[in-house]
Order: structure tokens, then C-alpha cells, then sequence
């Protein structure tokens, strides 16, 4: 595999990564995450001009929405963007691509091995400049930060998958020893064939990244044996989703939810009065407004097995629900059960849309 | 303050003020009065409540009539509840006064049918910010206690709590008051003549309310000063952080888009916004040529539109119960903005969210001569200075 | 109790060969069971995984989905789709620990009026068995 060996910090070399495909006109804009200069606030950027880019801050272990949800309309605009996506954004835009929500087509996706983010109250609270040092010392040693999104803690898939340009910023990556950038399509390597470094061929030293791989590996067992202990059976599931507000703000921010208007918004569950009376009739008592349960499961059945695991949901949940690690735990069982991984490759298509002739004997 | 209409009845608290109150509730029950209730119960994993709709009994021994937080707002219930006809199941509910005001706006704005809703509400000391109540229900329980008994919301209430004027006697059936009299009693204020006949038919025997009456009322007015001034205090800081569209963009820097605001508010009830919709999507050329002009945009597009236009959609009808803050996932004070707005929207049409008046929504309605500063600028827009009047 | 239970088991049948297949049980006079609730629908794969979730929700003891065996459809591939979908629904089941055996899919063609109460009568002995729905009580559902 082509790489490119830039002898400055991850960060800075894909500054200038950027730069480059920017300058030379090879791509329109960037889109990365940035940190208001004003404000300090962060926020996902798209930015055509060379002199905005030193805003960015595109390794920043920061999700402040998941980038593939912005990036679906912008892909459909025509011009070239170099997209920074962490992996899980990048599997949830091919999830999102093959439901027609966006194309490949126009954009250099560049992803990187990835730390995990911190949890969005941390990052309101304007701590991220403070605790960056200290995670990027214990991601390049190939550790799990304390203090990032549960489900990253769990992710598995920190090693992008099928991104143009990918850059190592955990695990192997020592800060100052060069920044380790690798093109993995036509269109990347002809796109950087004059970018400064040094040009040469490796592969990402997967071996660096077996530590990281292992722990991940634990996290996850411990995430969800301690959620298929807490939401199992009907007590374990309303103890769970029992205080949900019905403010449907984890199906807004997640990137699989693509429908304008949910079906659990649409008229199809307001009801008429029998239904109530039927209610109070049979059990003399019923949640109001109804439905809570079904909401959850019924996304659990929609979308689980795309579901990348990326926490938003998680964090947004006005009422700490961890919405994230129930459903990437359902979603590794939905998906598995199909042979899926979500967002691996863009042709593989979603397990509801295709069937085989043969397949679950035992139903039916 | 709205006027009481009929004869108050006096409940006995000698077993504090949540017994009364459920033991009446249960009578009515009893005595077909009404059909069902909506009640908040604690949910099973003891954090948060739920609105429940219920004609047992049996089942008010779990009820909460005075919870500490407020994790769905009232309103919402009883949106989902009567929105697609009225039948003839009459359910009381007993929520907080802004619930109540916010379920009175939602009956204007057609989407709640209080022909068979009794409404029924309380001397509201504040919530508890709900993320506060979820981390730690036990002292937070231990808070509302606390404001409770002393009718004054502390640091620990919401916010909009804090320096809220519409904590008691707002329009409502039936109005529970106990400020400043609760060691002798319990006043249930009929509000409407429904609210008094219902108690007529109750037949309770109790004394009259003359004596704890005027008690209550001074009270109220006691604490509706103290609220008011630490609402003004507030309200002229929001005025100074948002002034200004850097003071707006200040403020809500932080929004990351996701909209929880909006679904948490009892006022929005569209199911699809229109800052949700297709329509309001942008054109990815004309988004990509704005970044172009600019050198950058800052992504999701249109956070300071959503909020703006919110503001000019629904604040005629907010009742600043908070919610919107509650909801935020990265704490903007969403609802100090909202309010502060709110007061100069309403104000301008003299118009007050949450009355049951018969003043119509003010952008339904309209007059022939007034706002005559609005005529002003659109005479001064007009070339020639042409007026229709 | 369990003797006087009778399960209610709402049952969501394709037009061209599960409901059939019920009114030639009917028209052949074979008695089944009427813990059954028929539901017709134009195909099985009209059924959205949350219709199953909402029946079940809403305290129906089992759940039993009946379309054409697979090749048979009158759409020609619509079972294929029910049959991922139903996978996908159990699957859901048991990630969450809930009781799977209260959704049962099953092909019943349009001539099987005797296999149409045959399971029929087992579904509702094997639901008798497994009680009540809990969600049928539970109020914060």
C-alpha cells in the first residue's frame, strides 16, 4: 500500500494532508471538526478557504453530531470534498449511501485509527483543550482513555475501513515521530502524488494495535454482559427505557435514521379514546403518551443492524438512558445473524433489502 | 391571579399535604365524579416518573401528586390523550401550573380537548432539573422538600423555576393552595364553574375557606414579589448575553442541532417541524456556494435559524416551564432565552400564554388600527410613504 | 388458573394462502382454536416487524404470522422478506432476554385448512403453557 511519512505530530500532518488537496484545488472544501475560534464551542466545518483550515482540528477526539448526517447532502452538491470522518462516521455514511442518502462519488474520505470521543458534556463544558494531552499520551501508548463515550471504550472498528486516505493518530502513532499517512484508492494516491513527505509503501502495523484491540475487546464483554444483565426480559427492559422523555432525540442524532418523519411520529400511534378506555378496562391503568417501549424496540428492529456504535445517542439522552450500548449490543446480534457488518463495504447490501432461497430452516 | 368562583373546601393536613390530596382524588373516583386520572407515578427504576393514566383506586397509593422533576411535560399527555376526539371519558388531571397553561394554549391551538379534562393544579414550588433528579434522586427529593415547605424554589430548582410568576392559582378547575397555611389545612379553590360544581357534588363537609383564604393569598403575593424581582434580575442578564447577533451566536454555540429542545417542548406540537422537513433542507449547491463565499460554514447548517425561528413560531405561546433546558444535551439555558422573548412577544400583543381568557392566539386575530410602531416601518418601506389607512 | 387461561393470539394471515388455508379449516369443519384473532393481510411481508412488537406489546399472549410457503408467494418474493424480517424480530427477542415463543411465523398454504388447525391448536397449547403475556398488566409499557 502507498503511504506518505510526514515528520511532524498526526495532527499537524493531516494539516497539511489538507492543505494540500485544498490548495491544489484537488477537492472544493473540507469538512472536519473545528474548534470556534471565537467561542471555543466546537463544531463540524466545512471550509473552502486555505486560510480557515488552521481552524481545524480534525483529529479531535470530539462528535459533536455524526458527520455522515451532513455529509449526505453535501456529497450530492458536485463539487470534490475531502471528508475527515472518525470510523464509525465513515460505516455509518456507507450504511447511508446504501440507502440512497448520499454518494461516494465526489468525496476523499479520510479516516484514521481512532481514540474514542469524549462524551458531549465534556466537551460544553469546554474541557477538551485540557484533557487532550493527557488522551493522546494514553491512546498513542495504545490505551483506553477513561473519559470517552462508553460505546467507544467498546468499538472494536477503531481501524477505519475502505477510507481513501487513512492516518495513524492511535496506537503506533508517537507524537513527533512522524505522521504515517496511508492511500488506499487510485483517486487518493493521484491526489497527494505531489503532497510533501516522504513517498514510499507500507502497511498499518496492525501488531502496534493489538493492545489497543485486546482491551477494546474487554470493555465490550464487560459493556454488554453488565446491559444483558440490567435490560433482560420485560422488568429488565422498562427498568431500563422506563424514564425515557419520548423525545426521540436519540433517533434524530442517529445516522441510520434517516426518514424525515419517523413512523413512531406519525399518525399512525395517536389513537382514539376506545384504545385508552380498552386499557384502563383491562389493567386500570396506562402510561401517557403511550408507546415508549415500542419506540425503542421498534428501532432496534429498523435499524440495529447498521447501528456503527457511535454513542450519539447516548448522549443526547436528556435522562442518561445508555441507549448506545443496548443497541450496539442488539445490533452485533441482528447483524451477525445476517452475516452483516455494518459499513464494511458499500456494495454489500442491507440484510431487509436482499434474501437467499434457503435460509432459516428452522422458522416457519 | 385568576378569581376563585364558588366556595373553597378545606382538607385536613395533619398527614401532610400529599394524603389529602390523593384521598380526594380517590373520592372523586369513587363517586364517578370523574372517570380516570392523570397522575405521575415513579417509574421502576425509582429515578423519574411517568404520567399514567389510571381508574384504579387502588393504584393512588403509588401515585405522586407533588413530584420532584417534571421529565415529560404535562401538556403532552394530555395532547396524546384527547387530540383525536373527546368521547365521553371525564379524566381529571393534576399537573403543575405551567403543564396546565401549556395544555390551555395546546386546547387553542386545537391539538388538546379539554371538554372532558378537569384540570386541576397546585402551589408549584419548582422542579428539580431533571438531569440533577436522574444522577441522584435522593437528595434531589431531599431538595424539593425543602422548597416544598418553604414555597421558594432554591439554587437547586430549574431555572426557569426560579424565576417563575405563574406558580399558583393560574386558570385551572380546581386549584390546590397550601402556601403559608399548610399546618392548618388545605384549600381546594374551585376555578371554573365546572371546577365548583364538581365540588358541590362532592358534598364535603368541611369548614369554609374564610379564614385560611386571605392567609393563602397573602402568601402567594409574598412569594410572587420575591419571584418576580428574581425574574427581572434574569431576565436583564438574558437581555445583555444575547444581545446582539454575536450575543445569540454566543449563546448557543454550543448547539450541536439534535433538536431536543423543540420535541420537549409542550408548544411544538407539529409531528414533522418544519426545521425537521425537506422543505427546509438545504440545496447542496447553494449550501456548498454559500461555503464557497464565505471561506467555511459551520455544520449542521441553520442552528441560529432553528432557534430564531422557534422563537417566532411558538414563544406567543410559551410558558416557560423549562423544559427545553432540561432537554439539552450540552446545557444551553435555551429556556432563559425562550422566556425573555416570550415576555416581549406576548407583551406586544398583550397577550399572556396560558390564560383561559377567550383572548384569541394573537396571530389569529387581528385589528384594524393597532401596533402603530409595525405601521411606522412599513410605511417607511413603502415607496412613496403610501399608507392604506 | 393456567385452565382458565385462554390465550388470545393475534394472527396476521395472508390473503392468498394463510387465510385461506383458515376458511377451509372452517368450511371442512375441523374445529381449532379460538384463542386465534385472525388478521388478514394482502402478504406477510405487509407485516412491519413493528406490527409483531406492537401486538405484542399490547398484551397479545402469541403473536403467530402465517404466509405462503417460501416459492409460493402471489408476489413471488415476498415471504423471503417476511422471513428475514421475522428472523430480525426474534433475533431482537433474544438480545433482550424476552419470551421469543410468543411470536411463531408459519407457512400454511391455501389447501392446508387441516395443517392451519392443527398449529393453530398446538401454538395455542404451547402459549397456555407459557402463561399470560406479562404485558398484559404491565402499565409502563
Amino acid at each position: 500500500m502507498s503511504s506518505i511519512t510526514i515528520e511532524k505530530s498526526a495532527s499537524k500532518g493531516i494539516n497539511d494532508l489538507l492543505r494540500h488537496l485544498l490548495s491544489t484545488g484537488k477537492v472544493d472544501a473540507v469538512l472536519a471538526m473545528r474548534m470556534m475560534p471565537d467561542t471555543g464551542a466546537w463544531d463540524l466545518a466545512l471550509v473552502t478557504d486555505v486560510k480557515n483550515l488552521k481552524e481545524l482540528k480534525p483529529l479531535a477526539p470530539v462528535m459533536t453530531v455524526n458527520a455522515s448526517q451532513v455529509l449526505s447532502n453535501l456529497s450530492l452538491s458536485g463539487k470534490k470534498i475531502a471528508a475527515v470522518l472518525k470510523p464509525c462516521e465513515l460505516r455509518a455514511f456507507v450504511e447511508r449511501v446504501k440507502r440512497e442518502q448520499g454518494s461516494l462519488e465526489n468525496l476523499f474520505t479520510i479516516s484514521h485509527t481512532c481514540g474514542g470521543v469524549f462524551p458531549l458534556d465534556l466537551v460544553a463544558e469546554g474541557k477538551v483543550d485540557r484533557l487532550l494531552p493527557k488522551y493522546e499520551k494514553v491512546v498513542s501508548a495504545g490505551e483506553i482513555p477513561s473519559n470517552i463515550r462508553d460505546t467507544c471504550k467498546a468499538c472494536e472498528h477503531f481501524i477505519p475501513m475502505n477510507a481513501d486516505i487513512m492516518v495513524s493518530a492511535a496506537g503506533e502513532c508517537k507524537p513527533g515521530e512522524g505522521c504515517m499517512i496511508y492511500l488506499n484508492s487510485d483517486k487518493a494516491r493521484e491526489a497527494l502524488s505531489e503532497c510533501t513527505g516522504e513517498h514510499g509503501s507500507a502497511v498499518l502495523d496492525s501488531t502496534s494495535l493489538e493492545k489497543l484491540a485486546t482491551a477494546r475487546a474487554r470493555e465490550r464483554e464487560k459493556l454488554f454482559s453488565s446491559i444483558e444483565k440490567d435490560c433482560s426480559g420485560l422488568d429488565g427492559l422498562v427498568n431500563i427505557f422506563g424514564k425515557c422523555v419520548g423525545c426521540h432525540g436519540c433517533s434524530r442524532v442517529c445516522p441510520i435514521c434517516y426518514c424525515t418523519l419517523c413512523d413512531f411520529e406519525s399518525i399512525n400511534f395517536d389513537y382514539n379514546l376506545p384504545y385508552f378506555e380498552e386499557h384502563l378496562a383491562r389493567k386500570g391503568a396506562l402510561r401517557l403518551p403511550p408507546d415508549t417501549m415500542l419506540f425503542h424496540m421498534g428501532r432496534l428492529t429498523h435499524m440495529s443492524f447498521s447501528c456503527v456504535g457511535c454513542g450519539m445517542c447516548s448522549d443526547v439522552c436528556p435522562v442518561g438512558i445508555p441507549v448506545a450500548a443496548v443497541f450496539s449490543r442488539t445490533g452485533e446480534s441482528t447483524a451477525s445473524i445476517f452475516d452483516y457488518l455494518p459499513g464494511r463495504d458499500v456494495t454489500e447490501e442491507i440484510p431487509v433489502m436482499i434474501f437467499k432461497e434457503e435460509e432459516f430452516p428452522e422458522l416457519g | 391571579m385568576t378569581e376563585t368562583t364558588g366556595i373553597p373546601v378545606v382538607l385536613k393536613t395533619d398527614n401532610g399535604v400529599e394524603t389529602p390530596v390523593r384521598e380526594f382524588l380517590g373520592q372523586m373516583l369513587d363517586s364517578g365524579a370523574v372517570d380516570a386520572l392523570i397522575m405521575p407515578l415513579k417509574v421502576p427504576s425509582g429515578d423519574s416518573f411517568a404520567w399514567i393514566l389510571l381508574n384504579d383506586a387502588g393504584m393512588l397509593d403509588d401515585a405522586v401528586p407533588f413530584p420532584a422533576v417534571m421529565p415529560v411535560q404535562g401538556a403532552r399527555a394530555l395532547r396524546s390523550l384527547t387530540r383525536k376526539e373527546k368521547g365521553d371519558l371525564t379524566v381529571l388531571a393534576l399537573m403543575r401550573p405551567c403543564e396546565i397553561r401549556a395544555g390551555i394554549e395546546l386546547s387553542k391551538l386545537g391539538q388538546v380537548n379539554t371538554d372532558n379534562l378537569i384540570l386541576a393544579t397546585y402551589d408549584c414550588p419548582g422542579a428539580i432539573p431533571l438531569q440533577d433528579y436522574v444522577n441522584d434522586p435522593e437528595s434531589s427529593e431531599a431538595s424539593f422538600k425543602e422548597m416544598f415547605t418553604t414555597g421558594e424554589p432554591g439554587e437547586n430548582a430549574k431555572p426557569a423555576c426560579r424565576t417563575c410568576v405563574n406558580f399558583s392559582a393560574v386558570d385551572s378547575d380546581l386549584h390546590f393552595g397550601f402556601l403559608g397555611i399548610s399546618d392548618e389545612g388545605m384549600l381546594v379553590i374551585p376555578g371554573s364553574t365546572r371546577g365548583a360544581e364538581l365540588l358541590q357534588k362532592m358534598d364535603i363537609q368541611s369548614e369554609t375557606g374564610d379564614k385560611l383564604l386571605p392567609l393563602w393569598k397573602s402568601e402567594v403575593e409574598s412569594i410572587l414579589k420575591k419571584r418576580t424581582a428574581a425574574r427581572d434580575i434574569a431576565f436583564k442578564k438574558t437581555e445583555s448575553d444575547i444581545k446582539g447577533f454575536s450575543g445569540m451566536l454566543n449563546v448557543f454555540s454550543n448547539c450541536i442541532g439534535c433538536h431536543n429542545c423543540q420535541s420537549a417542548c409542550p408548544i411544538c406540537y407539529c409531528r414533522l417541524c418544519y426545521f425537521g422537513s425537506e422543505a427546509s433542507r438545504s440545496n447542496p449547491e447553494a449550501l456548498m456556494n454559500q461555503a464557497i463565499k464565505r471561506g467555511g460554514i459551520s455544520l449542521p447548517p441553520e442552528r441560529i435559524m432553528f432557534h430564531t425561528g422557534r422563537l417566532a413560531h411558538m414563544s406567543l405561546s410559551c410558558v416557560s416551564c423549562g423544559q427545553c433546558s432540561d432537554a439539552c444535551p450540552v446545557s444551553i439555558p435555551v429556556a432563559d432565552v425562550f422566556s425573555f422573548v416570550a415576555e416581549q412577544t406576548q407583551s406586544t400583543f398583550e397577550y399572556k400564554a396560558g390564560r383561559n381568557d377567550g383572548k384569541p392566539l394573537p396571530l389569529r386575530d387581528f385589528k384594524k388600527s393597532e401596533l402603530p410602531g409595525v405601521h411606522e416601518l412599513v410605511k417607511d418601506a413603502e415607496p412613496g410613504g403610501a399608507s392604506h389607512e | 388458573m393456567n385452565k382458565e387461561f385462554k390465550p388470545r393470539i393475534t394472527s396476521f394471515l395472508c390473503k392468498w394462502c394463510s387465510y385461506t388455508g383458515a376458511d377451509l379449516a372452517g368450511t371442512s369443519r375441523l374445529q381449532y382454536s379460538t384463542s386465534i384473532i385472525p388478521l388478514q393481510v394482502m402478504c406477510s411481508s405487509r407485516v412491519d416487524p413493528v406490527f409483531l412488537l406492537k401486538a405484542y406489546l399490547s398484551g397479545s399472549d402469541g403473536v403467530l404470522l402465517g404466509g405462503c410457503h417460501p416459492g409460493d408467494c402471489h408476489y413471488e418474493t415476498g415471504n423471503y422478506h417476511t422471513r428475514r424480517r421475522f428472523a430480525l424480530v426474534k433475533e431482537v427477542f433474544e438480545s433482550l432476554g424476552l419470551e421469543s415463543e410468543r411470536l411463531k411465523l408459519s407457512w400454511i398454504s391455501a389447501s392446508e385448512g387441516p395443517k392451519f388447525a392443527r398449529v393453530a391448536n398446538e401454538y395455542t397449547e404451547e402459549i397456555r403453557k407459557l402463561g399470560e403475556n406479562p404485558t398484559r398488566k404491565s402499565i409502563f409499557l
